[in-house]
């Protein structure tokens, strides 16, 4: 035949055809290698599962966490079942550490800043000599003018961090975008704790939280569900009763039996009120001394400001919300908190993030004093000291006004060196401090970040060394809030970094630039694991808890096989004396929120922001499974939205998917309008989280992906006396931007059940088939 | 003679299609049977020519020594190269040939590089084949009848070594395997030899 | 004879009072199952991967709202409606009381899921995508679906299996690693909560709200709550009358008859909302 170029074509075609008919039909090539491993690991059965303990690391709360490990490749994390936080269970966050193990865009090598800071533009190093040396001669030049962020450490790794920057001279500071700075003051003042309280929900008949998310991100969740599961439902005891005071319907909210939106910032308000019918109608629990705790004649007279009638008014409660007159509902809700004993008010997230936030979280707790619960069972349970005495048992974050300090120290050149681990400050600062453009402008500063990932901080870095992901390390944790008695979990490598990846452990490094610099007298370990092994001999020598072993040997080995240690018997103080007055010097503290922004106006809205149920405040963005698993309440994924009363949509002719803009007097924010009936009509919610502008491609905000960060409209406003950033005392203006795309959501993702639409009970009621 | 100008163009189409079913028809084929567990695949090219024979045949040694995983996990398991140095640290091979395939083993243990062998045996990926399980149902000596894959009766409790051949065939005595050593593997098999010995033939057992 | 299967029925209890809709099924369902990455898109077009979801309702208008959630999986009917629909007999009930999806018999005609009452049968309209290092996660124990089958939840199938390997074939106590006697080696409830053979979603739960159990053990703390549905089934058919304000058991869409393995526990409401 005569090949012509129009049956060449045909005959091409065909080849392909079979090419991939072959192909298909074919094995592929990889399914029939079978590698042959060069040593012989005992322990290793091909096809047959290993059980590793460790911590995880996605959340600040650290579970323990066991690993399925098959042939070197981590599979999957469940809760490790003998840890006493969360007793086997486990969060959404905690499963997605495989993907930051596994993620295709962690930093491979050590890598050298080879275009302008900020660019993105780096050129791969290698750790010897070229990484190592500049980051000693960095720390020799400038270690004492720098700056460590950090996420806020516990256990060993803050003990190690603390010494090394004291050892170069400089200063280390945790960083958390939702700090619980202002919570842990409140602790600090009503209680004289340190460390974080646990609440023993699981035996208590009533809680009255106010503000606190604390089912989906606030300080513990997976400990408190563990709890509320039993607190609704436990075996051998009645259904709790649980009220929710709030200004955005939370998820937690949706779970209360009775949720009561409140004006921002007047939560402080409310709980004095609760106080004083309780104090005025005697309704105390028995041993409780009144007078001590309100400060005599005079705190009554304080107290009596706080009347429900007149606070009513100011938190902007209504007959409808109460179903019926709000001052009789806040009397009958003191009545029965103070009834149903053990009973337990617990506050945060928003209630303590407003200008007044200290004054609301200190009025909440106080009333755990008045119905006798501090201490005891059902109610406040605090944690005792640390077993070893070198190592904190609470972590620290640095404030806004921190923050503040070092972008001026940055901006004049005082800081000089800034080292960054497991922190995201550019993201999870407000955009107003303008870290960024401080952090881009100063020509002294170096930058060495030791981020596994790239985001909108290590991207301004000069250096990068890639530290190992939690899966691949050593660590350990004091668990912040414990159970109530000393924990300690042991965090341990379980698999190796793939091929491809030259990452090197944080602490190692930090310990092998210490004994470069001659710093061995306050750092004298080899490596963490002998650190770490050094509080496991401790521990040994303690000769008491939960492990049991005859050697340190045996003490370090089943440590490790069952995650960690602890004493059940060593408890946290089941008593603290109230200060003396001190209802009444929280009362005289009583201030009223203030909010910066745009003042009140038909366009103008309290903006009440909150942690996003799966990526907290952004750190855990780049993971895919976690943006895409929904939100609970708007079952919303992978974008930025904003939660705002349907009524209100409705006048303002919005509509599900039109794209708002949310303005403050800082800058403004697109978001992706979610109109539902539960928001109050003058507040709009946006979740922290999205919108990084650099790093994993899951993350980062590009056009289309409407993903916008609500940092960057927050005003700074600051807590009163603690410093910490206001973070729901902002008003926004929100316009429409006439555009309008499909929000990519789970809600009518089924035809059949069509959710969103017809309330559950029509939808699961049971009736009997037609022959009955 | 010559088709007439109105018939060329049926003509050719025929023959293209003719050609390309011919084409898939053969494609199918060969898919079908040339791939391994299939039976009429040729033997793989080893990176290192090991012959069963002068392991198993001559020498004796156990097939679960080396595919030491065969009685306690899913997968036989190809042996570490360490396995292989526990004799041939000091045996050397009779024939020069013997002697520079044992180097390569040396030779890859020295340099800590791991051998990638060529699989013969491949189940699909949809399948769970546990042969821990099936080696102990065959070596269970309280069973008193059992049933080989081709339906015939095994009265007596069989050893290991007797088990694998039931599916893999008489590997010892082969100097290369290659897939026809053993049984054709296709799902009907599976499910007779099952059958016949009253296992569970539900989907699930298997499929995963 | 020792290789007779084990009488199992397996099923799943749904405590709605106890479920905070935090979504920790639904990622480790995603974990455990090769289920692909949602991506916007997937989302956006409504054929997100969920072989468990968690479903909210909005019920009253504010300031009196609530908001339920229920998590939804397959509902392992005894009278399937996906089953008898399905040309190539790719979805069956087996022994166990699960219905089984064999995915190598799907050939994608997508009856099953339209005839599915709950809508938890996920059709591939793609192939299953990670990038390259993300895929050294995946569950060797769970095929990867290809484009054009059909999926569903499961049951955890694979770790029962491991569990029944382990306790019912081996004998090995999964807590301790000891032998259990011959005439004790049955999986049951205290066994899969120790061992790792519960589904992905019950072992991550961490209010307890789904639990799961062989409806035989009577060692199973959900026993009572199956034999309540038991007995309302039975009621039913007999004609009687179940008091539904007494009890908190129920199942989904029961009057259409399809007899579902999971059961679900009402939420209580101390303050119900007026029904307008």
């Amino acid at each position: 035949m005569k090949l012509t170029r129009r049956n060449f074509l045909a005959w091409a075609g065909l080849g392909a055809v079979g090419a991939v008919a072959c192909e298909g039909f074919g094995i592929r090539r990889g399914e029939l290698d079978i590698q042959s491993s060069v040593r012989l690991p005992e322990d290793l059965v091909r096809g047959s599962d290993n059980w590793y303990a460790s911590l995880c690391r996605t959340c600040p709360s650290c579970e323990g966490i066991v690993i399925r490990v098959m042939e070197g490749r981590a599979k999957k994390i469940q809760g490790n079942p003998y840890y006493p936080t969360n007793q086997g269970k486990t969060h959404a966050r905690c499963e997605a550490g495989l993907q930051a193990l596994y993620h295709p865009d962690r930093i491979p090598t050590p890598m050298r800043r080879s275009g302008p800071r900020g660019s993105g533009e780096f050129l791969p190093i290698n750790w010897q000599p070229n990484g190592m040396d500049s980051l000693r001669s960095a720390l020799q030049a400038n270690g004492s003018s720098s700056v460590m962020i950090t996420e806020p450490l516990r256990g060993h790794m803050a003990l190690l961090a603390d010494r090394f920057v004291a050892a170069i001279g400089g200063e280390r500071l945790g960083f958390e975008a939702i700090d619980n700075n202002t919570f842990r003051t409140a602790v600090k003042n009503v209680f004289q704790q340190d460390s974080l309280p646990d609440f023993d929900l699981e035996n208590s008949k009533f809680i009255l939280s106010f503000g606190a998310d604390f089912l989906s991100t606030w300080v513990s969740p997976t400990r408190f569900n563990r709890g509320f599961g039993e607190f609704r439902q436990g075996a051998g005891r009645g259904r709790g009763m649980f009220y929710q005071i709030d200004s955005r319907f939370s998820m937690t909210a949706a779970n209360a039996d009775k949720w009561l939106p409140v004006r921002p910032g007047w939560e402080g308000y409310l709980a004095l009120s609760l106080a004083q019918v309780i104090v005025s109608e005697n309704l105390q629990a028995r041993g409780v001394d009144v007078d001590s705790l309100v400060g005599g004649a005079p705190g009554i007279q304080t107290l009596n400001n706080f009347r429900p009638e007149i606070v009513v008014p100011l938190a902007g409660l209504t007959p409808e919300m109460t179903g019926g007159d709000p001052v009789n509902f806040l009397k009958s809700l003191a009545r029965s908190f103070a009834a149903n004993r053990p009973s337990v008010a617990i506050g945060g997230g928003s209630a303590g993030a407003q200008s007044n936030g200290l004054f609301n979280l200190e009025a909440i707790y106080a009333l755990n004093f008045l119905v006798g619960s501090v201490g005891k069972k059902g109610g406040v349970k605090f944690n005792p000291a640390s077993p070893w005495a070198d190592v904190p048992n609470a972590s620290t974050a640095g404030s806004l006004e921190d923050w503040a300090r070092v972008t001026d120290q940055i901006r004049s050149g005082k800081t000089k060196l800034l080292l960054l681990h497991g922190a995201d400050p550019v993201h999870g600062l407000p955009d107003s401090l303008q870290l960024r453009d401080a952090i881009a402008q100063a020509n002294d500063l170096f930058v060495v970040s030791f981020s596994p990932f790239l985001d909108d901080t290590s991207v301004m870095a000069d250096l990068i060394l890639p530290d190992r992901v939690y899966l691949e390390d050593w660590g350990d944790d004091i668990s912040e809030p414990g159970p109530g008695y000393q924990v300690v979990g042991f965090q341990q490598p379980v698999v190796n970094p793939l091929f491809d990846l030259d990452p090197l452990s944080f602490p190692d490094v930090l310990l092998t630039m210490a004994q470069e610099l001659g710093k061995e007298s306050d750092l004298p370990w080899a490596n963490f694991k002998a650190m770490l092994r050094e509080g496991s001999d401790a521990l040994f020598n303690l000769n008491r808890g939960s492990i049991e072993a005859s050697s340190a040997d045996e003490f370090w080995n089943n440590l490790l096989r069952r995650g960690g240690w602890w004493d059940e018997l060593r408890n946290g103080p089941t008593s603290v004396r109230p200060a003396d007055g001190l209802l009444r010097t929280i009362a005289e503290k009583a201030s009223s929120p203030v909010f910066d922004g745009f003042g009140i106006g038909a366009d103008s809205f309290y903006l009440v922001p909150f942690a996003h149920n799966t990526l907290l405040d952004g750190y855990n963005g780049h993971l895919p499974w976690l943006q895409a698993a929904p939100d609970p309440l708007s079952t919303v994924t992978w974008q930025t939205w904003v939660e705002l009363n349907d009524t209100t949509a409705k006048s303002m002719g919005v509509k599900e998917g039109d794209i708002l803009r949310l303005t403050s007097s800082k800058d403004s924010i697109r978001a992706v309008a979610y109109p539902t009936p539960a928001v109050p009509p003058d507040t709009v919610s946006v979740p922290f989280g999205q919108g990084r502008k650099h790093g994993s491609e899951y993350a980062t905000d590009r056009s289309g992906s409407e993903s916008s960060n609500v940092m960057d409209i927050l005003e700074t406003t600051l807590v009163k006396d603690t410093g910490s950033l206001a973070w729901a005392g902002t008003r926004v203006r929100v316009s429409k931007t006439g555009e309008s795309i499909s929000i990519s959501k789970l809600e009518g993702d089924v035809r059949a059940v069509e959710i969103g639409l017809t309330p559950g009970e029509e939808i699961i009621k049971t009736i009997a088939p037609e022959n009955a | 003679m010559m088709p007439s100008r109105k018939m060329l163009p049926l003509m050719v189409a025929g023959g293209v299609v003719t050609v390309i079913m011919g084409f898939i028809v053969v494609v199918l084929f060969i898919s079908w049977f040339s791939n391994p567990p299939f039976g009429l695949g040729n033997a793989p090219a080893q990176p290192i020519a090991f012959p069963h024979t002068v392991h198993v045949a001559e020498n004796n040694i156990q097939c679960e020594f080396c595919h030491r995983n065969v009685t306690k996990g899913a997968a036989a398991t190809v042996p570490a190269v360490e396995t292989c140095l526990f004799c041939h640290k000091d045996i050397d091979g009779g024939t020069v040939t013997a002697q520079s395939e044992i180097e390569k083993i040396r030779t890859a243990f020295e340099t800590d590089t791991p051998i990638n062998w060529e699989r013969v045996h491949r189940l699909p990926d949809h399948v769970r084949f546990i042969h821990e399980a099936h080696i102990r149902y065959f070596t269970d000596e309280t069973i008193p009848v059992k049933y080989g894959i081709n339906g015939e009766e095994i009265i007596q409790s069989l050893d290991v070594a007797q088990t694998c051949t039931i599916c893999h065939g008489d590997v010892g005595n082969k100097t290369v395997v290659q897939p026809k050593t053993g049984q054709s593997l296709k799902m009907g098999t599976c499910v007779d030899c099952h059958r016949n010995n009253s296992v569970p033939t539900d989907c699930t057992v298997c499929h995963k | 004879m020792v290789t007779q299967r084990i009488d199992h029925k397996w099923g799943m209890v749904v405590d709605l009072d106890r479920c905070t809709g935090c979504q920790a099924c639904v990622v480790a369902c995603q974990a455990e199952n090769n289920i692909p990455i949602n991506t916007k898109s997937f989302y956006q077009q409504r054929r997100a991967y969920h072989w468990i979801r968690i479903e909210r309702y909005w019920e009253g208008e504010f300031p009196n709202v609530k908001a339920k959630f229920i998590p939804i999986m397959c509902q392992h009917c005894e009278n399937a409606p996906c089953e008898p629909v399905c040309p190539v007999f790719a979805t069956y009930h087996n022994d166990e009381g699960m219905n089984v999806q064999v995915y190598n018999r799907c050939i994608g005609t997508r009856y099953c899921s339209v005839n599915c009452p709950y809508t938890v049968r996920m059709f591939n309209f793609w192939d299953p995508k990670w990038p390259k290092s993300l895929r050294n996660q995946l569950n060797p124990d769970v095929t990867i679906r290809t484009r054009g089958i059909m999926e569903k939840c499961s049951f955890c199938v694979q770790r029962l299996r491991r569990g029944e390997v382990n306790v019912e074939r081996r004998g090995i106590e999964p807590l301790t690693g000891e032998r259990i006697p011959a005439a004790d080696r049955k999986l049951n409830y205290r066994q899969m909560k120790e061992g790792n053979y519960l589904p992905a979603c019950v072992q991550a739960c961490p209010t307890n709200a789904l639990q799961f159990a062989d409806q035989n053990d009577n060692t199973g703390p959900v026993k009572e709550y199956f034999d309540e549905a038991n007995e309302q089934i039975e009621t039913r058919h007999q004609g009687g009358h179940v008091d539904e304000a007494h009890t908190r058991v129920y199942r989904l869409f029961e009057e259409i008859g399809t007899k579902p393995n999971v059961i679900y526990l009402k939420k209580v409401e101390p303050f119900p909302l007026d029904k307008a």
